[in-house]
């Protein structure tokens, strides 16, 4: 039931997307379980914490990328009532995105990597990346240009993946000084993930919403023109929430502290405009689960991103919990509740069409959410107890480095048990998508 | 609300935070050789951050806070352990932490290669960041008064500044090596044979896995009194 022929490369970009995710988890085991135990020197030697880290972190950045990518061609289509720009760009900047991906996961295991976290690619691959990235922009820049008529989610999306593709330069020179170059390292990521990729959100989000709930698009795009526009207003500034420590002038305290505080505003907003636009819907629920993502999303993007990072972000509270697994808490709920669950809200979206099918089975799918959800909360909960306690042992009670860590052991053990049924989660969500089947009526 | 209100909202939203964001960034430049001491980033410190970038130490410890979390900020780790222990435990880590929780892995850096680290982390320690981590003040502090002003610090704080590297004192420090206690109790060295063993390990036992220390003979002393005051401690208690 797709309505342009050329929305089907999307398949292979949410396809590989979901392989992705299920790779990433399983590596997010590994990580815990060198946390969790002792492990012996030989091994360490051969496949380090950083390698395995490294193979984490991108391969989630990875699927995230592509799940964007694919879901801006499934919807542009339908967006721009026309056929992609171009088809053979679309394929081959997947080949080169996919294979520049495995390139980097098997030379990380060889060692060789710019050394930069998360942003760990060397920089002749980085090129490709960038190769990638500017055929990707062009083509859905095309598209729209060629559209007879313009609308604020296809302006929205474009202005989205420009302004990711731009911020990914500022990663890829080398600075000779640290604290320049962690500067800059946040203008990668802070602005990746509290700028460019909510414009994403924001507008893909949008268009679904038109498309299930057929409310009016007047409405929609007014909220969608505040929520962004709130998203820039606190998220620019609000960068300055990473330079408390590294070294820079005092007035950082004061703009990063106050901007970011306003950052849980615009997400507010959404998860008042989903709810509203929910009770308004014009048109029937056709898929339960869908919806059930799509207020997942809102809810948790809230919670995970808006407020735990509201906790945390203030000078203050921010100078004994910066750098510790109160961190690594916060980034897990917050890349779950913002991002893993916009690309699953696509994935439900986008499958069901491309497989011709108007109304689904649901039964493993309900099943893949709720492990899912249930067992991140928990691990949230976990590492942020590992990471108060850490905090408390570390910072204020003075206890060195090793003593205090020790009690981590236990802490990550408790994280494996709960990863390993987010995995079991995930991989279910992931077979019911693949082998997804009609609703018997 | 208007669509024009809303269209306003984004438009002077975005560009007011936009151009509050590029004159910070401005300024931040301008400020940085004074937060950065940028005029002291030679080209050793170069060669050492490039060494920390070709073994993705980041993705394991963390630096000025960022990175991974399974190892211990690298910030102010020169002022926690000094040269030669870095040294020591970069090029051998399986022994050093031989009997820890959690091992480094060994990565074939070389004597050179150590060295240049050492550089780049002494000059990271210089930056001024609002005495980030917390936990690693005391090391600093220690470190920039136990030669010039020794006698405004607590004796511990000396030691554990110059030895918590490795040492512990009951759950100050680290469990790398023994306790202050422990050393206390089973030594049988004299001052002269402490001071002389701080400075040059093998000098008194040759199979001595601790590295040279960086510190004065006269820090030296101080260690080998404090030890001693902790056996006396001990005896007078009994
Ligand atoms: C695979 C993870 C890993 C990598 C990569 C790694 N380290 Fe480590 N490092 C550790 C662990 C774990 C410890 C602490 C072990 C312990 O306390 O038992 C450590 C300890 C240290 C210490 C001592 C810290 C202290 O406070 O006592 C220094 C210095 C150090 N590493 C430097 C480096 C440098 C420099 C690199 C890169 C060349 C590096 N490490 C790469 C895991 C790693
Ligand atoms: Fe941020």
């Amino acid at each position: 039931m797709i309505a342009y022929e050329s929305q089907r490369v999307a398949r292979w970009y949410l396809e590989l997307s979901l392989i992705l995710f299920c790779l990433q988890v399983t590596v997010g085991l590994w990580l815990a379980v060198n946390y969790a135990f002792t492990l012996p020197q030989g091994l360490v030697d051969v496949l380090s914490f950083a390698t395995s880290r490294a193979i984490h972190t991108n391969t989630l950045v990875a699927w995230l990328l592509l799940g964007f990518m694919g879901g801006s061609y499934f919807i542009l289509p339908l967006e721009c009532k026309r056929e992609l720009y171009s088809v053979k760009i679309a394929y081959a900047q997947l080949v080169i995105f996919a294979g520049t991906a495995v390139t980097a996961v098997v030379g990380f295991l060889f060692g060789w990597t710019q050394g930069k976290p998360l942003l760990e690619i060397p920089v002749p691959l980085d090129m490709l990346i960038v190769v990638a990235a500017l055929m990707f922009v062009f083509n859905v820049a095309m598209t729209i240009f060629k559209a007879k008529e313009r609308s604020l989610i296809q302006w929205m999306l474009l202005s989205g993946v420009t302004f990711l593709s731009v911020l990914y330069l500022f990663g890829i020179p080398f600075f000779s000084n640290l604290n320049a170059d962690y500067y800059y390292w946040w203008w990668v990521i802070h602005l990746w993930v509290e700028g460019a990729w909510e414009l994403i959100t924001a507008a893909i989000i949008a268009f679904i919403i038109l498309e299930v709930t057929g409310v009016e698009r007047k409405v929609v795009e007014k909220w969608l023109y505040v929520e962004t526009g709130l998203f820039l207003f606190t998220g620019i500034v609000g960068t300055g929430h990473h330079y408390y420590w590294i070294g820079a002038p005092d007035y950082w305290l004061w703009w990063g502290g106050i901007f970011s505080a306003l950052e849980p505003v615009p997400i507010a907003l959404m998860v008042l405009d989903t709810w509203m636009h929910v009770k308004e819907r014009k048109n029937p629920i056709v898929n339960p689960l869908l919806w059930t993502y799509i207020i997942g999303l809102a809810l948790f993007h809230f919670l995970g991103a808006g407020v735990f990072g509201f906790i945390h972000t203030l000078p203050q509270i921010n100078y004994y919990t910066h750098g510790s697994q109160i961190t690594v808490s916060h980034g897990h709920l917050a890349f779950f509740g913002a991002y893993a669950l916009l690309n699953l809200v696509v994935f439900y979206f986008a499958f069901p069409k491309l497989k011709g099918i108007e109304k689904f089975d649901e039964k493993l799918g309900v099943w893949g959410f709720w492990t899912m959800v249930i067992s991140m909360v928990f691990m949230g909960l976990i590492f942020g107890v590992a990471g108060v306690l850490q905090t408390y042992l570390e910072r204020i009670l003075d206890i060195g480095y090793s003593t205090a860590h020790m009690s981590m052991m236990f802490w990550f053990k408790a994280v494996l048990f709960f990863g390993v049924i987010f995995l079991a989660g995930v991989v279910t969500t992931a077979y019911h998508l693949f082998s997804l089947k009609k609703a018997e009526a | 609300m208007t669509g024009k209100t809303a269209k306003a909202i984004f438009w002077v939203g975005t560009l007011s935070s936009l151009i509050i964001f590029l004159w910070l960034t401005y300024d931040f430049h301008q400020q940085e050789p004074k937060y950065a001491k940028t005029d002291k980033i030679s080209a050793q410190v170069v060669a050492g951050k490039k060494v920390w970038h070709k073994y993705n130490c980041n993705d394991c410890h963390t630096i000025l806070g960022f990175g991974a979390y399974y190892a211990p900020d690298m910030t102010k780790a020169y002022f926690r352990l000094g040269e030669n222990n870095i040294v020591s435990i970069v090029m051998n880590p399986e022994k050093v932490y031989k009997n820890s929780f959690r091992k480094m892995p060994n990565l074939g850096v070389t004597k050179e290669e150590a060295a240049n680290l050492v550089q780049f982390l002494k000059w990271v320690g210089t930056i001024e960041n609002r005495k980030w981590p917390p936990q690693d003040e005391k090391f600093v502090k220690a470190y920039k008064l136990r030669e010039t002003s020794a006698h405004t610090l607590n004796k511990a704080d000396i030691v554990m500044g110059a030895c918590g590297g490795c040492h512990s004192l009951e759950n100050l420090g680290r469990s790398i090596a023994s306790d202050f206690n422990d050393i206390a109790k089973t030594t049988s060295f004299d001052r002269a044979t402490l001071v002389k063993f701080t400075l040059n390990p093998q000098s008194v036992r040759p199979d001595s896995g601790m590295p040279n220390q960086n510190v004065s003979p006269a820090t030296a002393e101080l260690i080998a009194d404090f030890i001693l005051s902790l056996k006396i401690g001990k005896e007078v208690q009994k």
